[in-house]
């Protein structure tokens, strides 16, 4: 099919272009530029985080959730209350963390989302922006404005200085270890869940065909309020890793969250693939171009790619194509 | 019904309608503020929220505790004093709104403000316009240079600070080669444009420039990039977070090299966010911050000592430069209404008289050609030794 | 009664009748042009607020909004970007007048307003072919970008440290240098602004956009040129909101980067959702309640106990309105107007019916 002949030649373009960046920038700057890539590594999987939360409302619900970064915020922010101001255990905080963001997206799942009769997407964005607006002035009033501080997983030494971890030459934080194990970890479980359990089968069909998804029994309202169940609590889980590299403050999430999806978007709504190559792309790219060229226009690039995709092939890398353009 | 006609007779009643209005209203200004009997206003806008409120509170917190000692000792000249502060969100467009408010409906008699540069720069030509004078608690150098005859700081300025942080690359370090790592906002760009342009004359070279932007979370490319063009130190100019991020990523990167950061990192907030990476680290700050650096027995050391023991007492908080800078305008404006009383005219003649002015922040003396108040001398290097401030040597 | 009779002689006069939409723009402008007679008259300590001064940025807004609410409300094409083309005005003005200080400053409104044009134009036609929420998210790209190169690009506009000193607008002479010389530019121009859209609206080009607002596909199919009035309703908007930013420039004499983000896009957008979407008068109605809210808020005595909430509650206003209200306030407001003239006339027609034999009812139609 056509279709599937342009995709297969974008994805290769992408693939040797991603490549060529790569060999040119180790060849070129050695060990340097192994830092870069394997600091970019770790940002991209902070960003391929925010772009899962994305992907499963997305895949379930067609809606676009623009507060998903604010869920990272938040969940940072909690991890900040529970491991440093009440010093519970690191394990304790995070699921607490999680399980109130959980909640917290339920709510607003319930209150606002599902009570529109057939709402168009440009309405949901508007109530998603809304929903972040609030949040960030919430944890503004609860956190006030200052940076908070987080505690390290582990690779502390006795004086609590970090021990930097060596990777083919390159240094990096305990922390990015975590945050890369806990990216492959929800990839993983998010990629089993949609394509191997009914439930997530399930949701994926509904998403496509509400009714008759719910001749066979997948009840729409379900579908709805499981994804933003599972959005929310992925965009906590991120928020708690990340505190010790990216401290939680009340903005931090709308650079995330927009990043995030442009990393969503470049790889795929829908797809937990897409979603690993778009953040993973997004971030090596902006590491090797802070480091050869601008600093001050990395920020740039996410939304170039943003912009080209929609015009170019709007369902991403890995997506699927969907009426877009008119 | 052509709908040209109705056009037509559309835009000729609107017009008919403006010209009554300008009859009706006149183009006179507003009335001059008079003071209101019993009680001197002087009005206030702060940053008090989003990004600069970290600046914004604390100066809040200092004016309303100088209003309640004023109060207490029967206020001035047997007037009562009170401070209309206005939140400006760290938004210049808020800021003018603000300003305006104050000046025609509160009639205050001076004006206190902002927090940070952008906000302030934006007032300026409404304090102008009303002759109102306009002391603010940002370092910006562009909002006292050229001097504006109603626009006055207390804060020591961004300049002051760099000349320091100079001063001690080549006495104290003895070095010739240094990088630049800023923030990409206002305060990072400006510090790094000047240090950029005044380091020659220190014998000094920048070798690598590089920035970075307060939403980044890894500063590790910029960093590389800055070790290839071996610097003997870095100077890292920005505001939280960014700086205690470059702290641990040079930690990560096992980066030797010494830490000079900005008085942007003169608060507790930059040692609970770097953790053990702050330790070494190097800032230029006021002395206030470690009192026993100021002349024991001076009405400088008094103040310091007089309005931690306040502050403390009223807040269950530290002094900070922030409260300083508050607490140090409301003051310079309340001594000058003591002499001057409700005249905003007669004031701003006061304020520029000032003359060894014992602040917290420091000694103050305007001139007609120096609208800062401040020496290079009213601030110290400090050095992070074990998560605590000593004086760097 | 005489009176019976005097409606039928002025009828016969050839004095242009005033349709009902002609009626409610003079009433809008005589509304809006006399707010400075009575504004001054109410104590300010009591409100807290200078009227006249918040209505000035008000009316700024305004210029934006009324163009957007043409995009958004009729054409159905959502911009989370018009951040930008604010920027692109304010920085036309700022730059050129600073630069060379002969620049006059009238031209500098001038050059800021084609330039968003020109740019609307050439980033409107490749973005434009995309559909609802793709298209709102390409602009959100496009308005990050434009910050980005607003801070960038030192040389031209001063970064981040911004434009300091823009002298204010002069013509002939004259200087726009007061609150209320500000305040009637502005709102004039706002009005004629609405003029223009009231004429657009009416015309083929209007139904053509409720037509394409419908149903793009079947617009297409009956021989609508969608994509050329998409693109002629997004350059108008966007040369609308280069106007307010060269006028937001000339208030405030200094720009910087901060004042041209992603915030400012979505608080616009917030301005014609609020107001109403697809009403005339609606943009104006959500930039004045808009602009007005925060001074409210902080004019209320508890506020100093609860910081920041001015911004939970439009977050939450912009929640509740899209799901409740999503017509806004003004159909809300025309609602009433049109409730309360049927109940006027339903009144006039029982008093007339009394007076005046032989007259049949529905000789009087609504």
């Amino acid at each position: 099919m056509q279709g599937d002949s342009r995709q297969k030649v974008i994805l290769a373009a992408t693939a040797v272009f991603v490549v060529a960046v790569l060999a040119v920038t180790l060849i070129l700057k050695g060990s340097i530029g192994m830092q870069w890539i394997l600091s970019g590594i770790v940002v991209g999987s902070i960003y391929t985080l925010v772009a899962m939360g994305f992907s499963i409302i997305y895949s379930s619900t067609r809606a676009i959730n623009l507060a998903q970064g604010e869920f990272t915020m938040v969940g940072g922010m909690l991890m900040y209350t529970f491991t440093v101001q009440a010093k519970l255990p690191l394990w304790v905080g995070f699921l607490l963390a999680v399980l109130i963001v959980m909640i917290l997206g339920a709510v607003f799942e319930r209150a606002a989302i599902h009570p529109l009769k057939n709402p168009n997407m440009i309405t949901i964005i508007i109530i998603t922006i809304g929903f972040s607006i609030a949040l960030r002035a919430a944890a503004k009033w609860i956190w006030g404005s200052n940076p908070v501080p987080a505690r390290a997983f582990t690779g502390l030494a006795k004086s609590g200085k970090e021990i930097p971890v060596k990777i083919f030459g390159a240094s990096l934080s305990p922390q990015s270890l975590w945050i890369v194990g806990l990216a492959a970890l929800a990839v993983i479980l998010v990629f089993i869940f949609f394509n191997k359990t009914m439930l997530g089968k399930g949701m994926r069909a509904a998403a496509e065909n509400r009714d008759a998804a719910s001749l066979v029994g997948v009840s729409y309202s379900t579908t709805s309020l499981i994804a933003w169940t599972m959005a929310a609590g992925l965009g906590a889980a991120a928020g708690a890793v990340i505190g010790p590299i990216q401290a939680a403050v009340f903005d931090v999430g709308t650079m995330l969250g927009l990043k995030g999806f442009a990393a969503a978007i470049l790889g795929g709504l829908g797809s937990t693939q897409g979603a690993v190559a778009g953040g993973l792309i997004l971030g090596i790219l902006e590491s090797v171009v802070a480091g050869g060229f601008s600093s001050g226009y990395k920020d740039a690039l996410a939304f170039l790619i943003l912009i080209l995709v929609l015009l170019i092939r709007p369902e991403g890398l890995l997506g699927k194509p969907e009426a877009v353009k008119v | 019904m052509s709908r040209i006609r109705t056009t037509g007779s559309a835009i000729a009643l609107l017009l008919a309608l403006v010209v009554l209005a300008f009859a009706f209203t006149g183009c006179g200004s507003g009335s001059k503020p008079a003071p209101t009997g019993g009680t001197y206003k002087i009005g206030a806008v702060l940053s008090t929220s989003n990004q600069s409120a970290p600046l914004g509170q604390p100066e809040q917190n200092a004016l309303l505790l100088l209003e309640k000692q004023i109060n207490a000792k029967g206020g001035i000249n047997g007037n009562k004093v009170k401070f209309i502060i206005e939140d400006d969100a760290s938004d210049p467009a808020s800021a003018t709104v603000a300003i305006n408010k104050l000046i025609t409906q509160d009639k205050v008699l001076a004006v206190i403000g902002s927090s940070s540069t952008g906000a302030t720069l934006a007032m300026v030509p409404t304090a102008e316009k009303d002759k109102v004078t306009l002391v603010c608690c940002a370092a910006g150098t562009k909002i006292t240079d050229p001097v504006n005859p109603y626009i006055f700081r207390t804060p020591p300025t961004d300049s002051m600070a760099l000349t320091k942080v100079l001063e001690y690359l080549k006495n104290n370090l003895k070095v010739t080669k240094v990088a630049v790592l800023h923030d990409a906002n206002a305060f990072g760009t400006g510090g790094a444009d000047e240090l950029v342009a005044k380091a020659p004359s220190y014998g000094i070279t920048v070798v690598s420039r590089q920035q970075y932007n307060s939403t980044d979370t890894d500063m590790t490319a910029q960093l590389t990039k800055i070790q290839q063009a071996n610097p003997q130190a870095l100077v890292v100019w920005g505001t939280n977070p960014g700086p205690s991020s470059i702290a641990k990523n040079m930690q990560t990167l096992g980066m030797k090299i010494p830490y000079i950061g900005s008085h942007g990192i003169a608060n507790q907030s930059f040692i609970s966010l770097a953790g053990p990476a702050a330790n070494g680290v190097v800032f230029p700050g006021g002395r206030l911050l470690i009192p026993s650096t100021i002349p024991a027995g001076s009405p400088w050391a008094t103040a310091v000592a007089d309005f931690s023991k306040a502050y403390q007492a009223e807040y269950n908080a530290p002094i900070n430069s922030f409260a300083a800078h508050g607490y140090d305008a409301g003051n310079i404006i309340l001594d000058a209404i003591k002499t001057a009383g409700a005249d905003p005219a007669a004031i701003r003649d006061q304020v520029e008289k000032t003359k060894d002015f014992a602040g917290v922040d420091g000694v103050y003396t305007y001139t007609t050609k120096d609208h800062n108040g401040l020496t290079t001398n009213d601030l110290i290097m400090i050095k992070i030794d074990n998560g605590k401030w000593v004086e760097a040597k | 009664m005489a009176a019976a009779d005097k409606p039928d002689l002025l009828k016969s006069r050839t004095v242009p009748e005033l349709t009902s939409g002609m009626r409610m723009y003079l009433i809008v402008a005589a509304l809006i042009l006399t707010v400075p007679l009575w504004a001054r008259f109410i104590p300010g300590d009591v409100i807290h607020m200078d009227i006249t001064n918040v209505m000035v940025l008000a009316g700024i807004y305004s210029c934006a909004v009324v163009g957007l609410n043409l995009l958004i409300g009729y054409a159905g094409q959502v911009s989370l970007g018009h951040s930008a083309f604010m920027g692109i005005g304010a920085y036309s003005v700022a730059i050129l007048c600073t630069t060379f200080k002969w620049f006059p400053t009238w031209l500098g409104i001038i050059v800021g307003v084609l330039l968003s044009g020109v740019i609307g134009l050439l980033v409107g036609v490749p973005v434009l072919r995309l559909k609802g929420h793709y298209l709102a998210l390409a602009t959100l790209g496009l308005g990050e970008i434009a910050f980005i190169l607003f801070r960038q690009m030192i040389d031209l506009t001063k970064g981040t440290v911004g434009i300091t000193s823009i002298p204010p607008l002069s013509m002939f002479g004259f200087q726009f240098n007061s609150d209320l010389k500000q305040y009637y530019l502005v709102w004039v121009i706002v009005l004629l602004l609405l003029l223009f859209t009231i004429n657009i609206v009416r015309s083929r080009v209007g139904r053509s956009l409720r037509a394409l607002h419908s149903s793009e596909v079947a617009a297409d199919a009956m021989g609508v040129n969608t994509a050329r009035y998409k693109t002629y309703v997004f350059v108008l908007s966007a040369m609308f909101a280069g106007l307010a930013g060269a006028l937001f420039a000339l208030r405030q004499l200094y720009v910087n980067p901060e004042s041209f983000t992603l915030t400012l896009s979505i608080l616009l957008v917030t301005m014609v959702v609020v107001g109403g979407m697809g009403n005339l008068y609606g943009g104006i109605v959500g930039a004045i309640v808009l602009t007005f809210l925060p001074e409210v808020i902080k004019a209320l005595p508890s506020f100093e106990k609860f910081n920041n909430y001015n911004l939970v509650l439009y977050g939450l206003l912009l929640i509740v309105f899209m799901i409740f209200w999503p017509r806004g306030i003004a159909y809300g407001l025309e609602r009433g107007a049109d409730l309360t003239s049927r109940g006027a006339r339903h009144l006039h027609d029982r008093y007339r019916s009394r007076r005046i034999e032989g007259h049949s009812k529905d000789e009087r139609d609504e």
